[in-house]
């Protein structure tokens, strides 16, 4: 019984541990988007208050729906907030065709920057190209 | 032309963020597409998430600013007093107050804006979450006696995701969709409406927003029976259908004046519908 009681408590010390992890990967990988993305803001973009946080390796890209309008400018920017991964980020229309963007790419960091000629409907793919499986923040800015 | 200009300005603020911002750090400065198309399976799975898929009435404002200044006072509207204990009215009318917010800033107006933001307090307190929106109001308060803009603009987005934080910790979250709802349909009778004073194509082409809509009746379609049976939630639901349509056109079709106007009437109606004391 004592055995049992010992294997339930380790097993939720591993879960907890886990889950405390993954709150500081998402931690770390937030302040580094911000902080990234803080450049875009030095030339009129505005962040936009929300995040999205995804689990990527490389066989599993993740890709986020967006409605974007035309007219706007956009910065897609993505980081691991692991100096080692290396993160692409490419965006896509609304039947995954690749649209034209331009791209920025540094280890754990990532970003695209594009203006959509039709508003509507957007896909933004975060791949991870290189280094183990890692936790990711999305966040966008626009002007 | 227009699209060599925007690159030349992304191209110029990448030079510029990533040489003096990201010095040590080297970009590809050359617009590219990725070569593989999204699978079949990666757009079935795609996420959506209302903090990146639900665009906010801010932005949807920034994007009709670039045609020339709007006339945004002339979008304002009588205060709304919501008396109903209805908490899916009290949801969706908060969504259009907010956007009201963002009015108001783009109209540079510090006291209605301080108007606004107390109608958005009240509101809160009537949903239980006004504790965690009272810091922001303050703010808001002191930001437009400062004519502080920009901040303001991001004290209102910091509002609406305080607000669905809240109701998603009261677990309210069913009421978090009407929010976003209530706030898209008050931001495209905005938009429409502006659109209108000074029809030009491209303001016109900000109008399309298929899967915007979709996702949003999506979600609706995911809420409890109760809320889903309420009469104002069935009536949004219903009008959405049609507004679904008007945003529905091909990327390359440029709605005709008409075409407005019937969104606009509609997304005017449901405005006051959500709006109507009783």
């Amino acid at each position: 019984m004592i055995r049992f009681i010992l294997m339930v408590l380790a097993g939720c010390a591993v879960t907890l541990a886990r889950c405390l992890a993954d709150t500081d990967d998402q931690v770390a990988a937030r302040s580094d988007v911000i902080d990234f993305a803080g450049a875009f803001q030095n030339d009129g973009f505005k962040i936009r208050d929300g995040n999205f946080f995804g689990k990527v390796s490389k066989d599993h890209p993740q890709v986020v729906a967006v409605n974007l309008y035309s007219g706007n400018a956009y910065w897609f920017t993505a980081s691991t907030g692991q100096k080692a991964e290396r993160l692409k980020i490419s965006v896509f229309d609304d039947n995954g065709k690749p649209v034209s963007y331009l791209p920025y790419e540094f280890g754990d960091r990532a970003a695209a920057g594009f203006s959509p000629d039709a508003s509507g409907l957007y896909y933004v793919k975060v791949a991870l190209e290189e280094g183990q499986p890692a936790t990711f923040c999305l966040i966008y800015s626009y002007k | 032309m227009p699209l060599l200009r925007k690159w030349l300005g992304l191209s110029v603020i990448a030079l510029v963020s990533t040489t003096v911002a990201l010095a040590d750090q080297q970009p590809s400065e050359t617009p590219t597409a990725s070569d593989v198309p999204l699978s079949p399976d990666e757009l079935k799975n795609a996420t959506s998430v209302d903090a990146l898929t639900v665009p906010t009435p801010g932005e949807f404002f920034k994007a009709i600013e670039k045609g020339g200044k709007p006339n945004w006072t002339s979008e304002y509207r009588p205060p709304v007093s919501i008396k109903s204990s209805d908490r899916a009215q009290m949801a969706l009318s908060l969504g259009t107050l907010i956007a009201d917010g963002y009015i108001a800033v783009e109209a540079h107006d510090g006291q209605q804006v301080k108007n606004v933001g107390k109608d958005v307090l009240a509101l809160a307190k009537k949903l239980s979450v006004s504790q965690s929106v009272l810091a922001r109001g303050q703010s808001i308060t002191q930001f437009a006696e400062n004519n502080a803009w920009d901040q303001l603009n991001e004290e209102l987005e910091a509002t609406q995701n305080e607000v669905k934080k809240a109701l998603e910790e009261n677990r309210d979250t069913d009421l978090i969709t009407l929010v976003s709802i209530g706030g898209w349909i008050r931001g495209t009778e905005v938009v429409t409406g502006l659109v209108l004073q000074n029809y030009n194509p491209e303001d016109a082409k900000l109008l399309r927003q298929p899967a915007l809509v979709s996702y949003l009746k999506g979600k609706l379609t995911q809420l409890p029976e109760k809320i889903r049976k309420d009469p104002l939630v069935q009536s949004v639901n219903s009008s959405l259908d049609g507004i679904q349509k008007m945003v529905s056109f091909p990327a390359d079709h440029i709605p005709t004046v008409d075409e407005v106007k019937d969104l606009n009437s509609a997304a005017s109606k449901l405005t006051k519908e959500i709006g109507a004391s009783e």
